[in-house]
């Protein structure tokens, strides 16, 4: 008997190693595949390794996560994939640290990663999320001759930090406005950090004012599920997908899904259903089939503009203030190269798009935190708060 | 209705299940308290195996063009093979626990400390995260059966039972509650199960009447091991979109609960795992709940904080345990290890 169970375990341990060899071996490939064939077409972030082996143990480019995973398809990624695209385009080492403590992670947690970064040997240091702000400062301060670059934040008077953030209330607006010109008339907006993060509270205020703006334009009224729930570590979760089910059951028709990986639960809870989904910060239409539109932002493209800046001389431009991104910079908008709406064209958006540039649409800008919105008129939208 | 017996179904089967799994050990006299190290483990296994079984041209295939009988196979086929690792897993409790005879709630806490750690180092070296999903797609587009997959209108009207039973279910449901019902009817009505019980309460008299009480310990163990890793699965794949993390929300811990409050009796499990169930599923998705169909969400409409029915499955269980709890009976032997020399 026990020589039997030996045996048994033994294969256990066998069977480990050998998934771990089965992960390990194309990973291992893809660096010689590199070398071989030294970007020669386009770069693509996903094909870029996130983690490279630098010849002298020292890392220049470096990005600190937000809470939520690296690879949430989002926020997170789409921040890296703009690290790792100007890295390897101009032959730069790069390294991404997450803070210890997953999604309770400290003010110490981050500092000590902004600090492992720059004692890494980082010039340039990307810091994705505003929940950064203290320990950046207190980073930034001590490091004075290594750059920061505050994605979804704002200037903090330091020389070195420069805030990028974003009018998510554009995109978002786009995204409502899109939902009820397609016909929807049930939508639902689940946001993520519990209705005290000021991009997603931007995105929903937006979303909202979008859709009161197109049912006006219809002569209809719509209806607007509203809910911070379940969202407030970015995470999913079988209850946040319980609760997407039960409203897409109750007949809600589509769910901005406006939260990292809150997304993977929502589009489940819509393909249980047959109902839809918006995503977030990124074109999501390649994640699942339920996807008709994704309010983006410009953050691979912003992290990149942003890290040349720090390298090509310009860095008083962005450094020591905030800089806010939007239409008019190119920053927001609906993804036009996977259109599936029917009941709204991309001519007609492109239209709206002018408009917001020149100022002709207004949207309201404020940060309103968790339910309660107040400051528009919404004429045509009856706002469910859950 | 239809949506909360559903919700609660979802919830309570895998409960269910890992609660008969820890039965199973404890009438053979070991104490399973692995069970939620072996859900975690039984959930990566099933996982992973699906994301390997993904790229493979037959189901990649079936995927695409709907072919949703190859996706139940799949299904199966995930079930079995968590459940085996689930299984082999279990082993190191009961080697420890027949064969060095050490302390079983110390061994099954190392167990529950080390799947977890195991489980996400995995993650790590296969994904780079923390969780591990699906290739592509999601659990419902694969596996789900829902009236689009059996070719029926998403308007037609199906009646209560069919859209109860057919619409947005998982086969994986109905297969443990068949399960379910075959090893109770084992552990009661066969000669097996008789002597897999008498090892629980009386090991001396059993090895008396030439049972071999090390070799019913070890298979109760496994069996145990079995379910609990197939339950992990069930519980990733249905409630938690086929996804894992290294947790799976306690339900090993709950199951034991819910062991205990069932009084290690299979009829009074499957009720207790219902309520608890039943009030898991209240406190997701309380404010989408209509009981007879008027449209009147009455329990979001009696304005109690959402965070109290958030509470509710807990506070349930608590209540619950403190009153049946001195009533329920453990079996005699458990935890004891056996010696020859005792009698």
């Amino acid at each position: 008997m026990k020589k039997f169970l030996a045996l048994i375990l033994a294969l256990c341990m066998v069977f480990a190693l050998a998934a771990c060899g089965q992960a390990a071996a194309p990973a291992a490939a893809a660096p010689a595949e590199e070398a071989a064939a030294p970007a020669a077409e386009a770069l693509v972030a996903d094909d870029i390794e996130d983690s490279m082996t630098s010849a002298d143990g020292k890392y220049e480019v470096a990005f600190v996560t937000d809470i939520g995973q690296l690879k949430d398809k989002s926020f997170n990624q789409s921040t890296y994939d703009g690290v790792k695209l100007y890295a390897a385009a101009n032959g730069l080492s790069y390294k991404y640290y997450q803070p210890a403590n997953g999604d309770q992670a400290t003010d110490d947690d981050r500092y000590d990663a902004m600090k492992a970064a720059a004692e890494g040997g980082a010039k340039v240091v990307v810091c994705a999320g505003f929940l950064q702000d203290a320990a950046l400062e207190k980073a930034a301060a001590e490091f004075t001759d290594v750059k920061f670059i505050f994605i979804d934040g704002w200037g903090t008077g330091l020389a070195n930090i420069a805030g990028i953030a974003f009018k998510e209330q554009e995109c978002g607006y786009f995204a409502g406005y899109a939902a009820v010109k397609d016909g929807y008339e049930k939508l639902g907006f689940m946001g993520g950090g519990g209705g005290t993060n000021p991009a997603c509270c931007r995105y929903g205020y937006g979303f909202v004012q979008g859709a009161n703006a197109a049912a006006a334009e219809l002569g209809k009224t719509v209806d607007i599920n509203y809910s911070w729930q379940y969202g407030s570590s970015f995470s999913a979760s079988p209850e946040l997908q319980t609760m997407a089910s039960g409203w897409y059951n109750n007949g809600t028709e589509v769910i901005f899904a406006c939260g990292g990986t809150m997304f993977t639960s929502i589009a489940a809870a819509a393909s249980e259903n047959d109902a839809k989904v918006i995503g977030v910060d990124v074109d999501q239409s390649y994640e699942s089939p339920a996807v008709i539109t994704s309010a983006l932002k410009g953050i691979s493209a912003a992290t990149q503009w942003a890290i040349a800046k720090a390298y090509d001389g310009t860095w008083d431009e962005i450094g020591g203030v905030g800089t806010s991104l939007g239409a008019a910079e190119d920053a927001t908008g609906l993804p036009v190269d996977t259109w599936s709406l029917t009941g709204y064209s991309v001519e007609e958006y492109q239209q709206q798009l002018a408009d917001v540039v020149s100022g002709a649409i207004a949207i309201d800008d404020q940060v309103i935190e968790g339910d309660g919105i107040t400051g528009v008129e919404l004429s045509n939208v009856n706002l469910h708060y859950e | 209705m239809t949506f909360l017996i559903q919700k609660t179904l979802l919830s309570a089967v895998p409960l269910m299940i890992v609660a008969l799994a820890g039965v199973f050990a404890e009438r053979s006299g070991i104490i399973n308290l692995a069970l939620e190290g072996i859900m975690i483990f039984g959930a990566f296994i099933g996982v992973a195996f699906v994301r390997m079984m993904q790229v493979v041209p037959v189901f990649a295939e079936a995927a695409r063009a709907g072919a949703w009988g190859t996706l139940q196979w799949l299904e199966i086929l995930t079930m079995l093979v968590a459940g085996l690792m689930g299984a082999v897993f279990s082993l190191l409790l009961s080697f420890a626990s027949v064969n060095l005879r050490a302390d079983q709630t110390i061994g099954g806490t190392a167990l529950n400390l080390l799947a977890p750690a195991l489980v996400l180092f995995l993650i790590r070296v296969m994904a780079n995260q923390n969780t591990l999903q699906m290739v592509t797609g999601d659990a419902a587009s694969w596996f789900m059966i829902k009236k689009s997959t059996l070719g029926i209108d998403k308007n037609a009207d199906i009646g209560f039972l069919g859209e109860t039973l057919l619409n947005k279910v998982y086969l994986a449901t109905y297969v443990c509650i068949l399960i379910y019902i075959i090893l109770s009817i084992i552990l009661y009505k066969t000669k097996f199960g008789l002597r897999l019980r008498s090892c629980g309460e009386n090991p001396q008299a059993a090895d008396s009447l030439g049972i071999n009480v090390h070799r019913m310990r070890y298979t109760g163990t496994t069996i145990s091991g079995f379910l609990a890793g197939m339950g992990g699965f069930v519980y990733s794949l249905t409630t938690a979109n086929c996804t894992a993390n290294g947790d799976v929300a306690g339900f090993g811990f709950l199951a034991l609960a819910v062991m205990i409050f069932g009084n290690w009796t299979p009829l009074n499990i499957a009720g207790a795992s219902l309520l608890f169930g039943l009030f898991r599923s209240i406190a997701a998705a309380y404010s989408s709940i209509d009981i007879n169909g008027d449209g009147v969400f009455a329990l979001a409409e009696i304005g109690v904080s959402p965070h109290f029915y958030r509470m509710l499955p807990y506070l349930i269980t608590l209540i619950v345990l403190s009153f049946t709890s001195k009533n329920s009976r453990a079996p005699k032997a458990e935890g004891i290890p056996y010696d020859k020399g005792m009698r």
